[in-house]
């Protein structure tokens, strides 16, 4: 939407130009205050998400043990210093839930596709900057009820993460599947009310509201990835929905979508006849699977931008980087099988899965290569963004690695649910996925709050969290290995297992020096927002239109007229330019301004950024997306 | 949908920007109690949903017991922290003053990279050799299992190559382009013949993989002796209980519906299923007495209530009151009533769906009579097996990493494994130089609290004789002919019990 038009109504309403506290920073539709919403948000989720991990790791690394802290912090769940069985499993859980979704969906794409999305394309605001409040609004009601369950007299959801009926449908099979339970389905509805919101308005903006010049092809990868990302989160969540309502139906409502045959001890047999668990993975992995891509796509985006900006050369093979984008978002929708290898399926729908599976490694690893072929003969400044994107090429591929071993269904049999998958996992979408949001954050944050961060305390940051998880994961994949079960209490009553007591204190103790290196981040973080040295406009010499903007923020982003596009954007280190970048905005002193090539004139009657109007924009890239007009 | 924000506008919906607040008779246009007060109104139905199950205080509070040497720890770390970080500050405010660079961190970063290579290939050396040989590779107790040992290695060859390469390749970059203000990056876009390469590569190798990977899941997964012997693996929260099928060599058939305490896998025996019903009936009556009674009930709650209130004991014996006023609530709710209600109705379902099967001569054909119900599994090498699954109440999953077996047990769905042993217990333990070794059966998805002990032993013997003999040892579920039946209850005082064995008879 035009400035101008914007401040002129704004204008009239109130008196003052000066915006209320509240619409500035609390109910702000403001695309830049919701993302530093959703990082904030994000953010004080990690940490809980971070704590929950290190108090289960405690009592992994020394079961016999009793911590006196653990009682003063959790009272009856933490009785005589260790930590309840029970709770255990709630603590999984909701370290689970919270850092899948609260920190690696909300946190990452809510923050880095609020922020980008309009600055990169050259749009004013998102096409419905309501909606946009509305989604943040939804996230932080959702994390609100996610907290609540935790203090529940019978504890949080304690299912695991992907709650498998009958455990979670069954209040009497644990406590944590009474009220906890029935939070956390809240949680998740209000989350997936806030994720649709937020991802429709990133597709329309992305579709409708780029900037004269701005082609799709033109556009950083950054916004490709936000875009595929939306697109999933569009398309899958809705089916967890779904499923999370049978599950609420059959908690509540005595049906039996996935009830059958069960004898509870102290209840006897239900009546509930006909219904699969089976059903609900499937439902569920629906979502699941693209859900993974929803959290790395962002990140792998992200990374292309850091790493072509630090590197000072164009980012290799951007078409192949894009389609390979693409295709991974198109099989990602396919091969939620290989979660279920196991549970019974047809070994010939087994066999299914498995080829699409492993289909997806093709593209993942044109776009390892396409990251090192970047590199190779760069000029490279190690930024502490540059450093964590270095960090997600490596989690990148030693996670993506081990996806070849479990995407084979014959391997699976010996390996599911081992800590091998809690390797495979941690390292491929969550460590990468988290390193990816940590070079956004240092790389973006001059964009965000006009303020540097210390990089110093950055590099320290880094190589800590990059050894400890390297520590932390690495010897998971000789536990699984070994066939060590996921989501045991101890292992002490097995003395098989005895063997990796060492491991375990190790991991643990890892564990402890990354949570540890955290506070470099929070400390550089929160200080650097207010006192942090003041900006120039361009600091990483960059050229996506982002940094045309003023450092100050600006409701409507652009004082001006929103810049032109001309090119790419990675033209770094061009020979016949004397500066090592050439941003996108800046005409080519060559031809003339008026007349970009390559049949480019089209772009800016279709675009029309000066239009006004949010839901005629929603409306028109739903009629492109169907190819109505 | 009209245009949202423009209508918001021109309706004024934005009525929380100029809202004043009247909260508790206090006047305010503070903006933080304005925003308190809109919080506090979108999460009062979430707290009214959880609000009796919400802890208000996990312990009393009671600073003298807190663990006051571990919190002062961790303050005094952060504090620590927080010193080192300001520390940082001053370095780069000094070389600010200066002008001097002290450091130059991309060179560090640089080298920091190639150090964190080689010390991380030297840990992953060393991690194989320290626990290598606990992996559970090469050695596999099942013939299957060294198809697919196999199909570990290969993948195992291939992915470990590409891993030290592109690691390798991804430090030595980092070291080998840092950045130098005199030298220019390489200004290219893409290299057509290279991509391809690297597309095509990874593609054939895959397929290679996959093509594998299909052939040993089918093998594993369909090509099944006919001649297997069949073991039924029971689970349920939280233990493992397993079947065989005795004399007749016929596992009797089991219904969920069937089960009870002295028949814990359901099994279609008619004294067992006789004596249930009655058992279930029961406690109908009880049950239905409880509910005639509820109302004096009620009143007995009522006054006890009453009593706790009036004398303060309710201030006095927090915890009693509270579970007092909780049975006292439900009572007088009428939730109590509806849940005995429930429960006589699921009782009854119950009943009629056991006489429904018990008219069924294929259900109880008598072969469930001599099964063997069994706390261990013994087997035999050599020979084929398949493992019926069965799950009582929730998902299990059986796993027995030493004969890379593994299947989930599904209420609702039986699932089966088949697999043939092909080395002892006693084997393995020489091999593995452990007298005390044993194959374990464990449950690996997630089941509630005891999920991380619930295990079986699996003894291979060497040959079928040991194997008898330890059958023999092993109670059939009824007690053979020579020793008295069970009665039958003849004098079944319920009428569903009598039509029972009318029609059994």
């Amino acid at each position: 939407m035009s400035t101008a038009a914007l401040h002129a109504e704004h204008d009239s309403h109130h008196h003052d130009h000066k915006e209320s506290f509240i619409s500035k920073y609390v109910f702000s539709m403001d695309h830049k205050m919701i993302s530093r919403q959703f990082l904030i948000t994000g953010i004080i989720m990690g940490i809980i998400g971070m704590g929950m991990s290190l108090l289960f790791r405690l009592q992994l690394a020394w079961p016999d043990e009793q911590f006196g802290i653990l009682e003063t912090l959790l009272g009856k769940w933490g009785k005589d210093g260790k930590i309840d069985p029970n709770f255990y499993m709630g603590l999984v859980t909701i370290h689970g839930t919270i850092m899948v979704f609260y920190v690696l969906t909300a946190g990452l794409s809510g923050t880095f596709s609020n922020l980008l999305i309009p600055l990169q394309v050259g749009a004013r605001d998102m096409a419905s900057p309501f909606m946009n409040m509305l989604s943040y609004w939804f996230f932080f009601m959702s994390s609100v009820v996610l907290l609540i369950s935790i203090f529940v007299e019978t504890g949080p959801a304690s299912a695991g993460w992907t709650v498998y009926p009958p455990l979670s449908a069954l209040e009497k099979a644990m406590p944590g599947s009474g009220m906890g339970m029935t939070l956390w389905l809240v949680a998740i509805a209000l989350f997936i009310v806030s994720s649709l919101l937020g991802g429709i308005n990133y597709i329309s903006t992305v579709l409708n509201m780029r900037t004269k010049g701005m082609s799709m092809n033109r556009m950083p990868l950054t916004i490709w990835a936000f875009f595929f990302t939306a697109i999933l989160g569009v398309l899958s969540f809705p089916v967890l929905l779904g499923a999370a309502l049978f599950l609420i139906f059959d908690r509540s409502f005595g049906t039996s979508f996935y009830l059958s045959d069960i004898y509870l001890e102290g209840v006897g047999a239900l009546e509930n006849i006909g219904g699969s668990p089976v059903l609900y993975q499937h439902l569920f992995w629906f979502l699941g699977h693209p859900e993974v891509y929803i959290i790395l796509m962002p990140a792998l985006g992200i990374t292309s931008e850091v790493i072509s900006t630090n590197a000072r050369k164009p980012i290799f093979g951007y078409t192949a980087m894009v389609i390979s984008l693409m295709g991974i978002a198109i099989l990602s929708f396919i091969v939620w099988g290989h979660h279920m290898f196991i549970t019974g399926m047809n070994p010939f729908l087994g066999s299914v899965f498995m080829i699409l599976t492993l289909i997806i490694a093709v593209p993942s690893a044109v776009k390892a290569f396409n990251y090192l072929a970047t590199l190779w003969k760069g000029n490279l400044r190690f930024t502490p963004a540059m450093l964590f994107s270095i960090g997600l090429v490596s989690f990148f591929i030693s996670g993506g690695l081990t996806g070849i071993y479990l995407g084979n269904a014959a391997m699976d049999i010996q390996l599911h649910d081992s800590y091998f998958v809690v390797a495979h996992f941690h390292l491929v979408m969550g460590s990468a996925a988290i390193f990816g949001m940590f070079a956004g954050i240092y790389h973006w944050f001059p964009k965000m709050f006009g303020r540097m961060m210390n990089n110093t305390l950055g590099y320290f940051h880094f190589w800590f969290t990059f050894i400890s998880a390297y520590l932390v994961f690495f010897p998971m994949h000789f536990m699984g290995l070994a066939g060590v079960p996921r989501r045991y209490y101890q292992f002490t009553l097995l003395k098989e297992f005895d063997v990796w007591m060492d491991v375990n204190k190790l991991i643990t103790v890892a564990a402890i020096i990354g949570g540890i290196a955290q506070l470099f981040f929070l400390w550089n973080f929160f200080y650097s927002i207010f006192k942090g040295k003041k900006s120039t406009q361009n600091p990483w010499e960059s050229n996506t239109l982002e940094w045309s903007t003023p450092v100050e923020h600006l409701h409507g982003n652009w004082p001006g007229e929103i810049p032109t596009v001309y090119r790419g954007p990675h033209e770094y280190s061009r020979p016949d330019r004397e500066l090592d970048y050439f941003p996108q905005y800046l005409p080519d002193e060559t031809a003339p301004v008026t007349a970009p090539q390559e049949g480019e004139q089209t772009a800016p009657t279709e675009v029309v950024p000066e239009k006004t109007v949010e839901s005629s924009v929603f409306f028109a890239a739903i009629k492109r997306v169907f190819g109505l007009s | 949908m009209a245009d949202i924000s423009k209508f918001a506008r021109r309706k004024n919906l934005f009525w929380f920007r100029k809202m004043k607040l009247n909260l508790f008779g206090v006047k305010s246009n503070s903006l933080f109690k304005k925003t308190l007060a809109i919080f506090g109104l979108m999460l009062t139905p979430i707290f009214l949903l959880a609000a009796d199950d919400v802890v208000a205080a996990p312990t009393e509070f009671n600073p003298m017991a807190w663990d006051w040497s571990s919190i002062l720890t961790l303050v005094l770390a952060i504090l620590i922290i927080l010193v080192i970080a300001r520390s940082f500050d001053i370095g780069s405010l000094t070389e600010k003053i200066t002008g001097k660079t002290i450091v130059s961190w991309n060179n560090v970063n640089a080298w920091a990279g190639i150090i964190f290579l080689v010390l991380g290939l030297i840990g992953v050396w060393y991690e194989m050799k320290v626990h290598g040989k606990y992996l559970k590779l090469g050695d596999s107790a099942s013939a299957h299992g060294e198809t697919l040992d196999s199909m570990f290695y290969w993948t195992f060859g291939f992915t470990f190559f590409v891993f030290v390469i592109t690691e390798v390749l991804l430090f030595y970059f980092m070291y080998k382009y840092k950045y130098d203000k005199n030298r220019k990056a390489a200004y290219f876009f893409h290299n057509n013949k290279l991509e391809i390469i690297w597309t095509i590569v990874p593609a054939i190798v895959l397929t290679f993989l996959v093509l594998r990977g299909f052939s040993t899941w089918t093998k594993i997964t369909t090509d099944i002796d006919k001649n297997s012997e069949e073991i039924e693996v029971f689970g349920y929260q939280f233990g493992w209980k397993a079947r065989y099928a005795g004399d007749d060599k016929q596992m009797g058939t089991a219904n969920f519906n069937f089960i009870s305490g002295s028949n814990p896998l359901g099994v279609a025996e008619d004294s067992a299923v006789s004596s249930l019903v009655q058992e279930l009936n029961g406690e109908i009556v009880k049950l239905e007495a409880v509910k005639a009674a509820i109302e004096d009930s009620s009143k007995l709650w009522k006054a006890q209530y009453d009593r706790y209130v009036s004398t303060g004991m309710s201030s006095s014996y927090p915890e009693e009151f509270k579970i007092m006023k909780s049975k006292y609530n439900d009572l007088i709710s009428g939730a109590y009533e509806r849940q005995l209600e429930k429960d006589i109705k699921r009782k009854n379902t119950a009943i009629k769906r056991i006489l429904a099967y018990q008219k069924d001569h294929e259900t109880f054909n008598g072969t469930a009579k001599d099964d063997k119900i069994t706390t261990e599994i013994v087997i035999v090498k050599n020979k084929p097996y398949i493992l019926k699954f069965r799950a009582r109440d929730v998902i299990h999953s059986a796993y027995i990493p030493e004969f890379r077996v593994q299947m989930n047990c599904v209420p609702g769905m039986p699932t089966s494994f088949a697999f043939t042993p092909i080395r002892t217990t006693a084997e393995a333990r020489a091999t593995k130089n452990d007298p005390e070794f044993d194959y374990y059966l464990f449950c690996n998805k997630i089941c509630g609290a005891a999920h991380y002990n619930m295990k079986i032993k699996i003894t291979v013997v060497g040959s079928e004789e040991e194997y008898k003999t330890w059958l023999a040892t092993q109670t059939p579920f009824v007690a053979p002919p020579a020793a008295p039946a069970a009665p039958t209850a003849p004098k079944a005082d319920s009428t569903a019990v009598k039509q029972g064995t009318v029609v059994k008879n």
